[in-house]
């Protein structure tokens, strides 16, 4: 740590500490919410029901096409609006919104994914007795899962790297930590050194989010050669 | 429906200018920024597609830390970064500019991909026939590659429009910027960003619409495999 100036050491503890560990949490919450939910609507948009295909499609394509900044303050400002028990904060906000980008590109993956399998394993998984529900869960699925493997993969950097419009909203993740500390820098001693340091910090900032999504890019091309 | 009710339509005529405003600087940045990562994407694709030497390895250095990194800490990198070094922007520039990069590292992977698809047999065809290596680029990557990446990179394309929203962080008044200023005044929270939200969805929809359609109008007279 001599190498760096005196400045330098508690603000990237605060970036680690409080940044990093609100980023992680945010991509936590919602790499579980966009599994569980774009999973389940994917296989059952496999099944041939127009009303129920008709009504997951149009949730993909809206949390897929909307910027998810946009996505944001519907969950953020508007929700509260229509009831007031929908106020959240702002981490939880950051993943529900996230939660409803990832479960589309999940659920449209998914389904591919399903509909690759071949049909004969769906026939032997019923010859099986296996009702709906236990041929997907216990026979489709799980071999779905190895092919979903690659995107998912892909999926969680992207997470990662969209938490990060948490920071319009100020939720504590690390891009936010580290314009907190920007911030109090150029504020004069004793509180900051009076100067600003936002080029150093942001490159930090960019560094760190490399660190974490350089090797999680490398395996999913990794994963996605070894299954091909 | 409770939501039609409560949806107030002279917000439309009352703030319809100023969006409309706001809408037009999205597109003027999303054009801007289309066109450069088209440039980027094409040039640098080929570049590594075809392992140019220096230039494949530079372009795969800027490709990685631009698809591992954020776009919008490269945005804070841009704006808030830059001016420390002497490096001023306006917000204008930083809005084209970081979408441009962003679009064109993505690009250029689509590019890449769209070139290296093209047989080895279809150039050695073309040197048969006495071209060189850049008329061969011309004639016969790139109208085959060029259409394999097609799809691919009108995806880039509405990401780049999507991201031009993220420009909410340096008060750049596009589209989301004008919204949410229009919000602070007005209060109408459930109009505001109900019309934020349509625009977009009708810009992107149109977009991935037009993927089929330009697919249709390009598709190969054979299948080229």
């Amino acid at each position: 740590m001599n190498l760096l100036p005196d400045w330098a050491e508690p603000v990237l503890r605060y970036m680690l500490e409080v940044g990093l560990r609100g980023t992680l949490q945010i991509a936590a919450i919602s790499l579980a919410g966009s599994l569980l939910i774009g999973v389940t609507l994917g296989t059952l948009l496999t099944i041939r029901f127009l009303p129920s295909r008709a009504l997951i499609r149009f949730y993909i394509e809206v949390w897929r096409g909307l910027p998810i900044l946009v996505t944001l303050f519907l969950v953020f400002f508007v929700l509260p609006v229509i009831n007031s028990r929908l106020e959240f904060d702002a981490l939880i906000s950051a993943s529900i919104a996230l939660t409803l980008w990832g479960s589309a590109q999940v659920a449209e993956a998914t389904r591919g994914a399903v509909q690759s399998i071949p049909k004969e394993q769906h026939e032997a998984a019923s010859a099986l007795g296996f009702g709906w529900v236990g041929r997907h869960a216990f026979v489709i699925l799980p071999q779905a899962l190895r092919r979903l493997l690659p995107p998912l993969v892909s999926l969680l950097v992207n997470i990662i790297q969209n938490s990060t419009i948490a920071q319009v909203i100020g939720a504590p993740e690390l891009l936010e930590s580290a314009e907190r500390q920007v911030e109090r820098l150029a504020a004069p001693p004793p509180i900051g050194i009076g100067e600003v340091k936002a080029f150093p910090i942001y490159a930090t900032v960019m560094v760190i989010f490399f660190l974490i999504s350089f090797p999680l890019t490398r395996l999913s091309a990794y994963l996605e050669r070894r299954l091909a | 429906m409770n939501l039609a009710v409560a949806f107030d339509w002279s917000f439309i005529t009352e703030n319809g200018d100023e969006l409309l405003a706001g809408l037009r600087r999205t597109l003027q940045v999303s054009a801007i920024a289309i066109a450069g990562a088209f440039v980027i994407g094409l040039v640098l694709g080929a570049a590594r597609a075809h392992r140019v030497p220096v230039v494949s390895q530079a372009a795969a250095v800027y490709v990685e830390i631009i698809r591992n990194t954020p776009i919008l800490v490269q945005i804070f990198f841009l704006f808030f970064g830059l001016p420390q070094i002497g490096i001023i922007l306006e917000p204008f520039t930083v809005a084209w500019l970081a979408v441009t990069i962003w679009g064109g590292a993505f690009n250029t992977e689509n590019f890449r991909a769209g070139f290296e698809a093209v047989p080895h047999r279809f150039r050695e065809a073309g040197f048969a026939l006495g071209f060189g290596r850049l008329t061969t680029f011309l004639n016969v990557t790139l109208p085959i590659g060029g259409r394999i990446a097609l799809p691919s990179s009108i995806n880039t394309y509405i990401s780049v429009v999507k991201n031009t929203s993220l420009m909410y962080v340096i008060s750049y008044p596009e589209l989301t910027t004008t919204a949410l200023n229009i919000n602070a005044l007005t209060l109408q929270t459930i109009e505001t960003f109900t019309t934020l939200a349509v625009t977009y969805l009708v810009i992107v929809w149109t977009m991935s619409a037009s993927i089929r359609v330009v697919e249709r109008h390009l598709a190969l007279p054979e299948d080229a495999r």
